[in-house]
């Protein structure tokens, strides 16, 4: 045994992103330099995102939503107020965390050059875990 | 010789763990950087083999 972290994850990767939200069912638009989000409320100040799921994949929503790059280089999730409360909230955005991180470690760890050994789905009281285990070979 | 592994467990919350076998030292500082991401690292623990691995390291240069 030698260390141990516990990590909160941050999305930076569009190719990432982009990857989880189309396994979880959905088709993005990408736009660089942003697009507007359309809303429930015409009279709403319309808001810019760099990637767009449009409110017809949304079940239920209210409005799209979207993921904006930061200037710290992060993306952040804008969406409608009210779709916090209507499944896509913070489980929704843990759910996409979840699938950007399992892809993006999967990724890095080809180049790097560690060779997975085992992948498992495990179910816990407060959903389900993801373990992936890798031997490094040097 | 023990094997190295890694192993990161990722919840529906938005976490991931990360945790190391068989490293000792600045090997795991490597690994680490590597399987992090840019991530925010909320709590990080070295382990007994850790110390174990830098108190080695340290009597090698000794001699």
């Amino acid at each position: 045994m030698s260390k141990y972290s516990v990590n909160q994850t941050v999305l930076r990767e569009e190719k990432y992103l982009v990857e989880a939200l189309k396994e979880m069912g959905y088709e993005t638009e990408v736009h660089p330099e942003g697009a507007p989000l359309n809303s429930y409320y015409s009279e709403q100040e319309a808001k810019v995102a760099n990637i767009i799921i449009r409110r017809d994949q949304l079940r239920g929503a209210y409005g799209d939503v979207g993921f904006v790059r930061q200037p710290d280089a992060q993306f952040g999730v804008i969406k409608d107020e009210l779709d916090e409360y209507r499944g896509y909230g913070a489980r929704w955005l843990g759910r996409v965390q979840q699938l950007y991180k399992e892809k993006q470690t999967l990724a890095m760890a080809r180049t790097k050059g560690y060779t997975l050994k085992n992948r498992e789905v495990i179910e816990t009281s407060q959903g389900e875990q993801v373990r992936l285990q890798f031997v490094a070979r040097r | 010789m023990q094997e190295k592994t890694i192993t990161i467990t990722i919840d529906e919350r938005g976490n991931s763990t990360l945790d190391l076998e068989g490293f000792a030292g600045h090997g795991c500082e490597k690994v680490f950087d590597d399987f992090r991401g840019g991530d925010i690292v909320k709590v990080e623990r070295k382990k007994p083999a850790y110390y174990t691995g830098q108190q080695i390291e340290r009597e090698k240069s000794r001699r």
